[in-house]
């Protein structure tokens, strides 16, 4: 008898399937750029290049723990141990084929991540963590394929673009305009995620490429990607949720 | 479709205001604000290249917003052909739409009444905010004027 694999998701599509890549935290995400510690925390803003990370309580090492089953079996995050401060990130993932979206980006850090607090909204997605885990969580984020230089922006505040249609470059709206196409085809964040200046731009990479991003897409789209009417399976999934969801509102009897 | 910048929105317009006919313009898209307006940089500038001066017939208008839609009033359906032209001539990277309908106030509401009085000027109803304390600017085409000039 084989040990049971979880499932992650319904669906034959190649969104399902990518949704299922991302979610499945032992499928090795494809690295498609690399960015600096420094450009990381830079875009992030919380703290300054080089600067410790700020603490809200001494080391756990330094803490009389008391003698607890649960602290035994639950290993403290590198953040945890040392005390760090709780800060965020959050991103916006346009409708037109980002390669990740808000629902989506969350189940995908609940399996991969440890010690965070997801919110979830229609356009934009929010983790927050400890400030030294949250770094590198932004690495796996940022470098892999669920980034997309143009469709996806980290925005801390100020983050409508989802459901808008593209810059004509090709860009996400972004009224504060945080990260920039430049002539070369890379995409440069000038702004931090809050949208102050920063002293030097930080380079993100090339956009992708809409073949590129129609292959990555986890959302359906009609018009410019894969329609879900597309997926029987998933069509069937979410009709089988709807019946039991409306069904069991009204507590049937069984026979 | 996308949004335009403010480049492409002042060449697509240096097009649009000679055609005769056109009484009333009015660009719609997403606000781009002067400071930023949410979050810890609440109140700081913002820099942006997307929100700046451009000059249509020779007019400066402040462009406040990055376009998506440009609605204009015109005086007889034979505009709309020159229109659709222009737009299929111009727009040749990604598609537009030329729709025709009524997508402008034609009648003072309430909130006009309260702002503008029983005497409202009828080509200022519908082309701005009544709560904007701007007022559309004013734009004389070269030469001829058109229907007495376009408002933007």
């Amino acid at each position: 008898m084989t040990a049971r694999r979880p499932q992650y998701g319904p669906g034959t599509s190649v969104v399902a399937v990518n949704r299922r890549n991302q979610m499945d935290p032992g499928h090795k995400l494809t690295v498609v750029r690399s960015i600096t510690d420094e450009d990381i925390v830079l875009v992030l803003g919380h703290r300054a290049p080089g600067a410790s990370f700020k603490t809200m309580h001494p080391p756990l090492s330094e803490q009389q723990e008391p003698d607890c089953p649960m602290r035994r079996l639950v290993k403290p995050t590198e953040g945890a141990k040392h005390g760090d401060r709780v800060r965020y990130v959050q991103f916006a993932d346009s409708m037109f084929n980002a390669p990740c979206q808000p629902y989506q980006r969350t189940y995908a850090e609940m399996y991969r991540f440890r010690a965070i607090d997801p919110g979830t909204l229609s356009g934009r997605q929010i983790v927050e963590c400890r400030e030294r885990d949250l770094e590198q969580y932004c690495r796996l984020l940022i470098e892999t394929e669920m980034f997309d230089p143009a469709l996806v922006s980290l925005r801390g505040a100020t983050v409508h673009g989802h459901s808008l249609r593209l810059s004509e470059d090709g860009m996400q709206f972004d009224a504060l305009q945080r990260c920039v196409l430049g002539k070369d085809g890379i995409v440069r964040y000038v702004k931090d995620q809050i949208g102050l200046p920063l002293n030097r731009p930080v380079d993100v990479g090339k956009p992708l490429g809409q073949a590129w991003l129609k292959g990555h897409a986890t959302i359906f789209h009609s018009l410019v990607g894969t329609a879900l009417r597309d997926d029987r399976e998933y069509v069937e999934y979410l009709q089988r949720i709807h019946t039991l969801r409306t069904r069991y509102g009204f507590v049937p009897k069984e026979a | 479709m996308r949004l335009l910048g403010p480049d492409t929105t002042k060449r697509l317009l240096d097009r649009i205001v000679p055609v005769p006919g056109i009484r009333r313009m009015l660009l719609n898209g997403q606000n781009i604000p002067l400071v930023v307006p949410y979050g810890p940089a609440r109140g700081a500038k913002n820099e942006t290249n997307l929100r700046k001066s451009i000059e249509i017939a020779g007019n400066i208008v402040d462009l406040h917003v990055q376009v998506g839609t440009v609605t204009l009033e015109i005086e007889d359906r034979s505009v709309i052909d020159q229109i659709r032209a222009i737009c299929d001539d111009f727009f040749v990277d990604f598609p537009c739409y030329v729709q025709e309908g009524k997508f402008m106030k034609t009648q003072p509401s309430l909130v006009d009444y309260a702002k503008y009085g029983p005497g409202a000027d009828p080509s200022i109803i519908g082309l701005v905010d009544p709560k904007r304390k701007e007022q559309p600017s004013i734009i004389h085409p070269h030469g001829d004027r058109v229907c007495g000039g376009c408002e933007l």
